[in-house]
């Protein structure tokens, strides 16, 4: 049940309806049905199961982890429990892509043993609960959570609905206290919720939805688009990643936030970042700090007396972990390792900007920042590629430049599907969007939304009319959802 | 010399600015530099300095420049 289906429209005011009228005692149960029910909705009778599975094995470790003594017992429970996990996650989404490699070692080296082919399965949200799941165990390892003893709000923790999907992906210590806090209606939480899930929808549908016909037109067929459709369909497709999570994200914090609970934000202007290191404290922010936390920095401080080698290894290592969690499939890998290989980069020439920056004078330039952000949008583009690709062919046709010996004769910057009012309505959408994000920082707009209720009506009512009259009718999932 | 003054020393040298003057309270926003990229850097230069070894646990548990002052000082004694 996607956030942008007419389901979902029934089922949340169901709910909130539900969950009203229940009282404290009984509200955690009425989250973990509907959490449940939600996740059933997919029509996937297996998910559910997992879910479960899930949470009753990570709810076990937990207890175990906190009761164990000895040093040697608590980290056999540690890597039993991530061990557990992670086979939850190899068998959801891995095994068809780890058969199809090996099938191609084995024919490689024409050896006499067959693997057989195992068919894929649906595994919409493990990947998500799965890493919350780990974060958890081992936050209860380093003793900086306790177990939760209540196995109903573990449950909930894990499967909480608006997050369930796509996340963000929450620490323990963040929404379970707010779980548990009694609900009171709150009419600021309620408006702001509304209002923020009526935004994330208009960025999916208006502006995310309408880049990806242009997106997809030029990458479902890259020999027949030109250079420049090349170069625009990936600005459009980075925009289109961009506005479709972070559209995503809205609508989980806004359904979130009807519950008076307020989940991780996880996109910062990404595309403002002045490093490759500053867009991923921008971008997806609740899965970096996972992966910065429980990859990059264990394995940082492993290889510490390497110093600046084993820093640059070890972000690697976490970036190519941070790929395959995306998908099982090479252009995944490389973009992973691409993000990685620019990280590790970083870590070598970081000591000498600040020279390289005094020697041509320009280190207190006001257009520093500007240049930098161009050259990171660039870098964040081109590993785009490899994450937008429909197979690596395509993506070495476009690395290899091999579109400019192709002719396209009075090519237009204009792809079938995408008119010149679809441009339009894009550069107004965006300029809102941007407009929105900026007004929403500075506390005088913030006064002055707060002060008026004509403007508020107003903003609402164009909101709505935007969505029914503007929005792209087919209706797109979301890019997330796969992962 | 105050094991505050060494650490001082340590930062100026880590993050190459001889006007860092640290404080218990301070934490890696105050320090211009000091992400999680250069903090291994730190750590390393830390230990080197002092001649101990942290765990990740007690590296993972440092709020604040208090914390680090506070494991140093429990390590050298």
């Amino acid at each position: 049940m996607p956030f942008n289906s007419l389901d979902y429209f029934l089922f949340l005011p169901a709910v909130y309806l539900v969950f009203y009228l229940a009282g404290d005692r009984a509200r955690w149960g009425v989250l973990l049905a509907a959490s449940f029910g939600f996740y059933a909705a997919l029509k996937v009778p297996y998910l559910p199961a997992v879910l479960a599975l899930v949470a009753v094995s990570t709810y076990c470790f937990g207890i175990w982890l906190h009761r164990a003594q000895a040093p040697g017992a608590k980290r056999a429970l540690l890597w039993g429990g991530v061990a557990a996990n992670v086979l939850v996650l190899v068998v959801m989404k891995y095994l068809p892509f780890l058969s199809e490699n090996l099938r191609g070692v084995t024919q490689l080296f024409s050896l006499e043993f067959q693997v057989p082919a195992v068919r894929a399965l649906v595994a919409i949200g493990v990947s998500y609960y799965v890493f919350q799941a780990i974060s958890y165990l081992i936050d209860i390892y380093y003793e900086v959570e306790e177990p939760e003893p209540h196995f109903g709000y573990f449950a909930l923790y894990l499967s909480f609905f608006p997050k369930l999907l796509q996340g963000p992906i929450e620490r323990a210590g963040d929404l379970l206290p707010q779980l548990k806090t009694p609900y009171r209606f709150d009419y600021d939480n309620m408006r702001y919720g509304m209002l923020l899930f009526a935004w994330g929808l208009f960025k999916k549908m208006v502006l995310a939805d309408r880049l990806g016909i242009y997106a997809d037109a030029v990458y479902n067929d890259v020999h027949a688009a030109s250079g420049l459709q090349l170069l625009l369909g990936t600005y459009a497709y980075a925009f289109q990643i961009c506005m479709d999570f972070s559209g995503y994200t809205d609508m989980a914090l806004g359904t979130a936030r009807l519950f008076n609970i307020s989940l991780t934000q996880n996109f910062n202007s990404p595309y403002l970042a002045t490093s490759v290191a500053d867009f991923w404290r921008r971008w997806h922010i609740s899965f970096s700090r996972w992966i910065l936390d429980y990859i990059f920095k264990p394995l940082q401080m492993q290889w510490r007396d390497w110093r600046t080698w084993g820093t640059a290894l070890a972000l690697v290592t976490a970036f190519l972990i941070s790929g395959i969690w995306h998908g099982a499939s090479w252009g995944f890998v490389i973009w992973g390792g691409l993000h990685g290989l620019y990280m590790a980069c970083s870590v070598f020439y970081k000591p000498y900007q600040k020279k390289i920056y005094q020697a041509f004078g320009i280190q207190k330039s006001p257009y520093l920042k500007y240049w930098q952000m161009l050259v990171t949008f660039h870098l964040v583009c081109f590993a785009w590629v490899f994450f937008r690709v429909n197979t690596l062919s395509d993506a070495l046709y476009i690395c290899t430049f091999k579109f400019l010996s192709v002719r396209h004769r009075g090519a237009s910057l204009l792809v079938h599907g995408f008119d010149r009012g679809d441009a339009r309505l894009v550069f107004v959408a965006a300029t809102l969007v941007v407009l929105g994000g900026w007004l929403s920082r500075h506390e005088r707009a913030q006064r002055m939304w707060n002060g008026s209720t004509l403007l508020r009506w107003g903003c609402y009512n164009a909101l709505v009319l935007a969505l029914i009259f503007l929005g792209v009718k087919s209706q797109g999932t979301f890019i997330y959802f796969n992962f | 010399m105050e094991l505050q003054e060494r650490l001082n020393e340590v930062f100026c040298q880590v993050f190459d600015d001889d006007d860092i003057r640290i404080a218990p309270e301070m934490t890696a926003d105050d320090i211009d530099g000091w992400d999680s990229l250069s903090h291994v850097n730190l750590i390393v230069a830390v230990e080197a300095t002092f001649g101990i070894r942290f765990t990740h646990k007690e590296v993972l548990t440092f709020k604040n420049i208090g914390d680090l002052l506070n494991c140093i000082t429990a390590k050298v004694q």
